[in-house]
Parts: structure tokens; C-alpha cells; sequence
């Protein structure tokens, strides 16, 4: 008799722990990518242009200016990652010294500008000069500031 | 009675051992798996994943009063789009074009078109090098969605030479 016999009947057995390790790896992945999220982006109506000739977001490194909106085309504030800024003169000057900071820290960063895409245009250009400013305080180059104006691809 | 047979008689008995055996200690994961199961599912429900962003690459040069930095270059007088938005988001606008012949143009595309023909070896024979400086001149209540679109506009026409009036005084 061989000695396959005398070992008894094979009992299939499935190993679960590669796959209850993979499952927790994607719940933290969801979380951590959940709360990146919300950090950068506020929740607001991008403008959808027909035909966008736009491209994708590159490596490069980068800060998040949100224009947050309010009503009837005004705005509540700016936010620069989690730092909230008013809609004033002087919130503007804070957001400028914050940005100096990160060009200061990051001269290759480019912007990334999201706004509403019922906010009207006299809050959006603000931000235009302010991120000019910043990267000419910081010495950047004579490339200057490099934005991205951020907008929904409805066709993608 | 041979030898081998008195030999075994005369051994000790053998210890009897227990008959069921060791007990096998194991781990009921089911219901760990079940939690692990419901966290996903309650993760994947509540994130609220960003739709496809993409972006229009948008340089801002330094500039010494609205000139140019180099001084030897001649500065091209910029094509002004301006851009009149009227009832929000939803309701209407106006295209005017200064700089390239004056246009009043009805929509985008009529302006991309208006764009695309005076570029530089564009099909209708134009004259504007594709980095001649466009600048997009919204009013202060038009609303972003109706800027973007002309920015797109020039972008699509071939410009890569376009800005945003930054003073909306």
C-alpha cells in the first residue's frame, strides 16, 4: 500500500490571511485618501466647458487655492489647504505671505485654483494677482507663478 | 515454546495513550471577516470620490508695469477678449473681440472659430503667431464658468499665449 493512503483524505483548506490583509490595506486606503481629499478640495460646482482642451494634473508639487462660494455669485472665503482666509484686503495679504512661505519652500509648486463656476469673475482675479505677487516675493524666476485653473471634464 | 515467544510474554505493557488525541486550538474568523466586510463597504459608500479634475496650465510671468520683462523684445499688443456674463451661471453672455478686427461673437464656439482662423498657418490664413498674447477681460459679474470658456476657446484655437485681466476695477 502507498503512502498517500495511509496519510487519510485531503482536507482543502483556504488561507484567508493574505486576503484579510489585503482587504485592511484598502480600508486604509480609503480613509487616508478620504481625508486627503477633503483637506484640498471643497465642495463646489466646477466650471464643465464643452470641447475642454485641458490636460491632466502633472507630478509636479502643488497648493490647493479653493475660492469657496457663497451666495449669489459672492464667496465666503479662500482656503489654502486647510488655512481659511477672509475675502478681504487682509485675508488676501495672509493668503499672499502664506503662499510666499510655500514658493519660498517649493519654488517649482504650481497652483491650483478651483473655484465655483458661479462665483463671479471680481472674486477669482484677486487670487490671480495674489499668487503673482507671492512667487514675485519669493524670488521665484522669471518664469513666475505657474497655475492651474482646475475644471470638471464632463466628456473624460 | 520458542525463545521469542517467553520474551514477549514477558515485557511490560504498553502505557496506554489518550485516544482523542490533542486538542486543536483554532481561530473562528468569520465574524472578523463580516466586520472587515462592512467597514469596506461603509468606506467605499461614504467617500466621496472627485470627479475627473483636469487642468488649463495657466503661467504668470512677472511683469513690470503690464510690459515685458525683456527689453529689447517689442511688445505685441494683446487680442482682448472681453466677456460679459448676464443672469448667473445659468443665463446669458456676450463675446467681444478687440485687436483683431472688432467682433461681436454669439458664442464660443463662434469664438473659437473667430480665433482658430487668424492664427498663423491656421486654415484661414491668419496672421496672429500662436503666441501672440490673447487676454480674456471678464467684467466683474461674470460669472467663472463664462471666463473659463473663453479661455478654452483660445486654447483650442492653437493660442498658448493667454491670460486673465487681473484688475476688475
Amino acid at each position: 500500500m502507498s503512502s498517500i493512503f495511509k496519510r487519510g483524505p485531503a482536507r482543502p483548506q483556504a488561507n484567508i490571511t493574505p486576503m484579510i490583509d489585503v482587504t485592511f490595506l484598502l480600508i486604509v486606503f480609503f480613509v487616508l485618501v478620504s481625508q486627503i481629499v477633503d483637506l484640498e478640495n471643497v465642495d463646489m460646482e466646477l466650471p464643465a466647458p464643452d470641447q475642454a482642451a485641458t490636460r491632466l494634473p502633472g507630478d509636479e508639487p502643488r497648493a490647493v487655492v479653493n475660492v469657496v462660494p457663497g451666495v449669489d455669485g459672492r464667496i465666503s472665503g479662500y482656503r489654502l489647504g486647510s488655512r481659511r482666509f477672509d475675502p478681504s484686503p487682509a485675508g488676501l495679504g495672509q493668503l499672499r505671505d502664506a503662499l510666499v512661505d510655500l514658493y519660498q519652500a517649493t519654488p517649482v509648486m504650481r497652483v491650483n485654483l478651483r473655484a465655483d463656476r458661479g462665483t463671479d469673475y471680481r472674486w477669482v482675479a484677486p487670487v490671480l494677482q495674489v499668487v503673482r505677487q507671492a512667487a514675485g516675493l519669493a524670488d521665484v524666476g522669471l518664469d513666475g507663478a505657474r497655475l492651474n485653473l482646475v475644471v470638471i471634464r464632463e466628456d473624460a | 515454546m520458542n525463545t521469542m515467544q517467553q520474551h514477549s510474554e514477558l515485557e511490560v505493557p504498553p502505557v496506554r495513550r489518550r485516544v482523542r488525541g490533542t486538542t486543536s486550538i483554532g481561530l473562528n474568523l468569520t465574524s472578523m471577516i463580516d466586520v472587515v466586510f462592512l467597514l469596506l463597504v461603509y468606506f467605499l459608500v461614504a467617500t466621496d470620490f472627485t470627479q475627473s479634475e483636469e487642468v488649463y496650465r495657466l503661467d504668470l510671468p512677472e511683469r513690470i508695469d503690464g510690459l515685458s520683462i525683456d527689453p529689447f523684445e517689442l511688445d505685441d499688443e494683446p487680442v482682448r477678449i472681453i466677456v460679459q456674463g448676464i443672469g448667473g451661471p445659468d443665463g446669458d453672455y456676450r463675446l467681444q473681440v478687440e485687436g483683431a478686427g472688432a467682433a461681436n461673437l454669439s458664442n464660443f464656439e463662434s469664438l473659437y472659430d473667430f480665433l482658430a482662423a487668424r492664427r498663423l498657418d491656421g486654415l484661414g490664413g491668419g496672421f496672429f503667431a500662436t503666441d501672440h498674447p490673447l487676454l480674456v477681460v471678464p467684467s466683474p459679474q461674470t460669472p467663472w464658468s463664462y471666463a473659463v470658456g473663453a479661455f478654452n476657446a483660445a486654447v483650442r484655437a492653437g493660442y498658448v499665449n493667454i491670460s486673465f485681466e487681473e484688475s476688475t476695477s
